[in-house]
């Protein structure tokens, strides 16, 4: 269905902190188009592997390419959006509207002193109309509930109109109703928009249709090409101690 | 205050105190959002080396001080890199130590009287027409950059580490913030004072920031609490004949108290 084009290709990556191994012998390949979810148990290693795909912290060892080039030769990072884990913990006397932060997703597509052009105006509000924050767009940022803040993280991502998407455990804190209308969006970005996303969640269930492929992570890594065969993974997943039974409860309320 | 306006020295203390409150405000909003009102105090106090040598040296001390700012601001970056778990003690080691050094310096060329003390808290007698042209022109220049690139520096504040993976060059970006914090540190010293630039730099913006406003709204906030305390300080540091840094810095004061007091009363 999909050509293979790798946007990321990771060859034995290992992270060490002291004598302590918290990613061990990493390898895999996120291709273009692809729906890729994360799950693990916590202190697994999920958010720590992203760092390491972003640049943000360095390998001990292993080979990380984007775009078919080395990281540190990587150069267009405006096709990446990120929202980090934890993204609505902020200052809250940041002086920032929801606009504001939206707009900061255009931030590296716009040149020096230029202002928000009509497009760039249209983007920022489509991100907040997808995102069901445009009725916030003049409320201070700090005022938010950490729900809302959330959506504000994922609509300053979707403006700057990523190739890829990646959302480390965005649902947090997000209540029930927004959780569907949001998975929607995820499927109808990957689906619609060809967006290629990589999701890191505890929570697959809903959207175990979708996924184009499950990385199990702790430690190391187990990939599951086929989530729709769940039993397989299942165990897959209980070999490396993570408690698949999220994925099982799920599945039985969907 | 027509009669104040009348005498040249005057008219050049008021150019060059404008143009001041505008950088430090301007630059101050990035100077607390990204925390490093620590790095301002430290720089002014490096400048103060620049000040100096220029007394002792009979440099033009303000172009001294622009230079010597610079250079210390890329050594704090330099150190702040190698060395960040004690980013902060580089900072007081660098203070202290340059405050020693200028001392030392003004000592050994006999230069330790009134204009230093001008130099530590400002003095709008001193501004003369080549401090003015200095200012405008260097002052300019650093506001272009900051403008240039203040919705770079304004996302990096808020998310240093989405706005890396972005494309942003963080790191160049803490270099230019760096680097035009220090020349306009550099530039106010001789209406402000080396003592007080911090105050201004960061006053107007923690003022601005009690209103809870966005961006824009707090941008010129800031600057015109930073513009309405020049214009008063200077005229009561006129007035009364007490330096200006002072008075300027009483005056941000007072805007700080009204700001904090009007913000708590409206909840
Ligand atoms: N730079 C670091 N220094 C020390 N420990 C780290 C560092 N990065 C990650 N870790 C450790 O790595 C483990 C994995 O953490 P993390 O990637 O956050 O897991 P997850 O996102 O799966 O919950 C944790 O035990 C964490 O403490
Ligand atoms: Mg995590």
């Amino acid at each position: 269905m999909k050509f293979h084009v790798p946007i990321f290709e990771v060859k034995n990556l290992n992270f060490d902190v002291g004598t302590q191994r918290i990613l061990s012998n990493i390898s895999l390949e996120i291709l273009k188009g692809e729906f890729i979810a994360i799950i693990g148990p916590n202190g697994g290693g999920k958010t720590t592997l992203i760092r390491m795909l972003l640049g943000l912290d360095k390998p001990t060892s292993g080979e990380i390419m984007i775009y078919g080039k080395k990281l540190n030769r990587f150069k267009k990072w405006d096709k990446i959006g990120f929202v980090p884990q934890r993204a609505s913990h902020v200052d809250s006397n940041f002086p920032a509207t929801v606009q504001d932060i939206v707009n900061m997703g255009r931030t590296s597509k716009r040149g020096l002193f230029s202002s928000m052009s009509t497009h760039d105006k249209e983007l920022v509000n489509d991100a907040m109309i997808k995102m069901d924050v445009l009725n916030l767009k003049d409320k201070m940022i700090g005022t938010l509930s950490g729900g809302q803040r959330q959506r504000v993280m994922i609509a300053r991502a979707l403006a700057s109109s990523p190739e890829i998407l990646i959302l480390d455990e965005p649902n947090t804190g997000v209540d029930v109703v927004s959780q569907n209308r949001f998975y929607a969006l995820l499927r109808s970005l990957n689906k619609d928009e060809n967006i290629t996303i990589v999701f890191i969640t505890h929570d697959i269930g809903v959207i175990a249709d979708d996924i184009a492929r499950l990385f199990t992570i702790n430690q190391k890594i187990t990939i599951c090409n086929n989530p729709k065969q769940t039993l397989s993974c299942e165990d897959m997943s209980l070999l490396y101690g993570f408690d698949a039974h999220l994925i099982h409860n799920h599945k039985h309320d969907h | 205050m027509t009669e104040m306006l009348s005498y040249e020295f005057m008219q050049n203390a008021f150019i060059a105190g404008f143009i001041i409150a505008i950088l430090a405000s301007v630059s101050g909003t990035f100077v607390v959002l990204r925390r490093y009102s620590m790095i301002s105090e430290t720089l002014a106090h490096s400048a103060l080396v620049g000040v100096a040598v220029g007394l002792v040296s009979g440099y033009n001390p303000l172009w001294v001080a622009v230079v010597v700012a610079l250079l210390s601001a890329w050594l704090i970056e330099y150190l702040r890199s190698s060395f960040a778990l004690y980013s902060d003690a580089v900072l007081a080691i660098l203070l202290s130590g340059s405050l020693a050094l200028a001392v030392i310096i003004v000592s050994l060329g006999g230069a330790f009287n009134n204009s230093l003390f001008s130099y530590l808290f400002g003095s709008i007698l001193s501004v003369s027409k080549e401090d003015v042209i200095v200012i405008v022109v260097v002052g300019s220049a650093s506001l272009a950059l900051l403008l240039a690139y203040s919705k770079e520096l304004y996302f990096i504040a808020y998310d240093e580490e989405v706005a890396q993976t972005s494309g942003i060059q963080v790191k160049l970006l803490n270099f230019i913030l760096v680097s035009v914090v220090a020349v306009i540190i550099a530039l106010s010293i001789r209406v402000v004072g080396s003592l007080l630039i911090g105050a201004l730099m960061v006053i107007p913006t923690v003022s601005a920031l009690q209103f809870k406003q966005g961006f824009k709204n707090t941008t010129l906030l800031a600057l015109s609490f930073a513009l309405v305390s020049v214009a008063f300080g200077m005229t009561l540091s006129y007035e009364y004949s007490l330096p200006s840094g002072a008075t300027i810095v009483l005056c941000v004061l007072m805007l700080f108290v009204i700001s904090l007091v009007l913000n708590n009363s409206k909840r």
